[in-house]
């Protein structure tokens, strides 16, 4: 089959976000195999009231849909489909076991170990088919989701599940996302923003396509029109314990105020430089605070990067919150963005890794919206037991689960491999921490940095599943099986 | 009941034992010296254990490190590859070695830009070619940078090796080439005895049921043993445990 590319072939929530400010998630399980089908060669057309699945088009939209619609298969989906048993030995060996499987390498042990999932995620083998729905409001969500499983013998609705956009694509933990994709030449908003990191083969994300190692390409699961134009997802419900992330920026800048080496980090009076509202100057303690925020992730709450701004929130002029890379050093050697930060630990662009084949080989596209209200941080309100969930609904989307979103999850995000300085810590934000061995350091210019420990887990793994995302044609294919 | 001697002492207020212990003991004895003979072990190894597996069949364990969360387990992890050679001559063993040695400084280059190996070797066991090396981070990741490095020329050594020819070229068959390597991967017994019964539960989709009754333990182990006949005997000894190869480099000052 001809690798030439097919946008119209290719499910729309891969390549691009759709930038809506709602969506839901419909967990499904297939119950009658025959009506399953009939439903997906409908949903390739949008007949039979079934929604049409929403497809790429490599243009910018002439108008842009209410309402986007796309689904993702599990392994079990695809068996419970009668897929036949030579086309299931074709997909690789972490789709097959599923994330319930995978979970030590996902550093899903403890509170967020799979016994603890919640339903559907807890019994995996029921976990088919994840639809989800982008649309601008709840009445738009609600007549697609009526359309799609609404009186039908196909599938059972195990669960649904919300996330919408806070203003300005803020999330949990109050940061700005949603900032930095991978780019690809052949999708038209490739140059709304400047990055320094290359520009990202089709095969990052879709199957049939030259991967980001030369020479090298990921296994296509057969027949061909199942497998061309596929990708995979790693979808993950990631609770966030808000109130506890607070306080724990609280504690540090407590306790950074007596550190001998507090001054290194924040100048008497740089607290002028961090506003987070304009015209509003920060005590020392709550300027500390958004410093300590600020190189967990590697960005200021408002996404200015700390390798282009480490001062400051605010720079002047303006800087790019994408075309940036931690090759660049202050005149003295010493890095702006802590190496532990999360951003870095998880994408360490072309800065220097231990694993020097792997620079830009693990990137992953991210689609992802909180759920749960906005929470807004007031020191003097206590901690109230009945705080609402709140957390992300991810997607973690890439050609090959297992060398990019495992990848980076068992080697950078935990355990730190890639670099001797963070090696043996966590992610300071997503990571598997327990307070009695975690840390976390904040580099200084004149060295030896200083080291934060007690970081809890701030993230919970809630639940989530491993979704093969069919093209239009292996859709079509699945729809046309028999027996 | 009176061989464990506590009756005795309730009734005669000594620790004497009598004729039936001393009995016992001389029938403990003697077992013993049974499994010792000749007869005995050919039966058991060669009758007894045939006849268990084929009553009892157990799944083969897969090789490799422990799963762990653990940062410190996380490094200095053993693989002990040991794959036979199709030609179980010493011609197929001479060919292996020479496999080896054309390409070694290529080899020994592409480790070090993998990055994450403190030490690799190649050695002949008998009809097998085995490579054994200690590295750190995920097993998979560090397959996969190996065939990005070095594949096409470590293709040389595998193309010797039964069922290699279906993985190479291992650039063509990455996910194929990792579950490959892995599969001769030795499995690795546990430094906890009643790990590997936690093992097979696992292999049998029973995990959590934990039965612990260590008498079981031989003859699981044996019947383990019959399934996985070559297994690494605990993850081994680590002089200075915890630290990943790029952390001793960076030490030592030789750049990582």
């Amino acid at each position: 089959m001809s690798c030439k590319f097919n946008p119209a072939d290719v499910q729309g929530n891969i390549l691009r976000g759709y930038r809506k400010p709602r969506v839901r998630y419909l967990m499904l399980e297939i119950s009658d195999r025959a009506a399953a089908r009939r439903w997906l060669t409908a949903a390739t057309s949008g007949t039979g009231g079934v929604p049409q699945i929403a497809t790429e088009s490599g243009q910018r939209w002439a108008t842009k849909p209410d309402t986007c619609f796309n689904i993702g298969l599990t392994f079990e989906g695809l068996r419970a489909l009668g897929t036949p048993a030579a086309s299931l030995a074709t997909f690789p060996t972490e789709f097959v076991q599923g994330m319930n499987k995978r979970a030590i390498k996902l550093g899903d042990a403890g509170p967020s170990a799979p016994e603890n999932w919640e339903q559907p995620f807890n019994e995996p083998a029921r976990v088919h088919l994840i639809a989800s729905i982008y649309a601008d409001d709840v009445a738009q969500l609600d007549r697609v989701q009526h359309d799609a499983v609404g009186g039908q013998q196909a599938f059972k609705l195990l669960r649904v599940r919300d996330g919408w956009c806070f203003d300005g694509d803020y999330v949990h933990f109050n940061y700005q996302d949603n900032i930095s994709q991978p780019r690809f030449a052949e999708i038209h908003d490739r140059d709304s923003f400047s990055d320094s990191q290359p520009m990202a083969p089709l095969g990052t994300a879709l199957l049939g396509y030259p991967t980001n190692f030369e020479g090298l390409k990921w296994r296509i699961p057969e027949p061909e029109p199942l497998g061309y134009n596929g990708s995979f997802n790693a979808f993950r419900v990631l609770e966030q314990d808000v109130v506890g992330f607070e306080e724990y920026l609280t504690a540090a800048a407590t306790e950074l105020l007596e550190h001998p080496k507090v001054n290194e980090l924040l100048p008497p009076g740089a607290e002028a430089n961090i506003q987070v509202k304009e015209g509003q100057r920060l005590p020392r303690h709550d300027a500390l605070r958004e410093v300590i925020a600020a190189a967990m992730c590697g960005r200021w709450r408002n996404g200015v990067p700390l390798a282009l701004s480490p001062d400051t929130p605010n720079p002047s002029p303006d800087v790019s919150r994408t075309k940036f890379d931690y090759t660049n050093f202050d005149d003295d050697g010493a890095a702006r963005c802590p190496y532990g930060a999360h951003i870095r630990r998880c994408n360490p662009r072309g800065g220097q890794i231990v694993q020097r084949v792997a620079n830009h080989s693990r990137r992953l596209v991210r689609r992802g919206m909180p759920y749960g209200p906005a929470y807004v941080h007031d020191p003097a309100k206590p901690r109230d037991p009945n705080e609402p969930k709140r957390g992300l609904l991810g997607n973690f989307i890439g050609a090959n689960l297992g060398a990019q979103f495992e990848a980076m999850s068992c080697d950078w995000l935990n355990l730190g491999l890639q670099d001797p300085r963070i090696t043996g810590s966590n992610d300071p934000l997503l990571g598997a921490n327990e307070p009695e061995t975690s840390w976390f350091d904040l580099p200084l210019k004149s060295g030896a940095p200083i080291r934060l420990r007690g970081l809890p887990r701030f993230v919970t793994t809630k639940g989530g599943a491993y979704t093969f995302l069919p093209s239009m044609a292996a859709i079509r294919y699945l729809g046309s099986l028999t027996g | 009941m009176a061989r464990n001697g506590t009756k005795t002492k309730a009734e005669g207020g000594t620790s004497q034992k009598g004729w039936f212990d001393w009995l016992g003991d001389k029938l403990d004895q003697w077992v013993d010296w049974l499994a010792t003979t000749k007869p005995f072990a050919f039966i058991a190894g060669r009758i007894l254990v045939p006849y268990w597996a084929w009553r009892t069949p157990v799944k083969r364990l897969e090789g490799g490190p422990r799963p762990s969360v653990q940062p410190g387990d996380n490094v200095q992890r053993m693989m002990n590859l040991v794959m036979p050679l199709k030609d179980k001559s010493a011609v197929g063993r001479a060919l292996a070695a020479l496999a080896i040695a054309q390409n070694k400084d290529e080899i020994y280059a592409g480790l070090d830009n993998v990055g994450t190996v403190h030490f690799a070797r190649f050695v002949i066991v008998d009809d097998n070619i085995c490579m054994f090396s200690v590295y750190d981070g995920d097993f998979s990741n560090y397959i996969r940078d190996f065939i990005v490095t070095i594949g096409s020329v470590f293709d040389a050594v595998v193309e010797l090796v039964e069922g290699g020819e279906d993985v190479i070229p291992s650039a063509k068959h990455v996910e194929k080439f990792i579950d490959w390597v892995h599969d001769h991967d030795i499995y690795q017994v546990s430094d906890v005895a009643t790990d590997i019964l936690r093992d097979q539960e696992e292999a049998n989709g029973d995990a959590g049921a934990g039965n612990d009754d260590l008498r079981l333990l031989p003859r699981k182990l044996i019947l383990q043993l019959n399934v996985n006949r070559n297994v690494s005997l605990g993850s081994g000894y680590r002089a200075y445990p915890g630290y990943s190869a790029a952390q001793v480099r960076q030490q030592f000052g030789v750049g990582w």
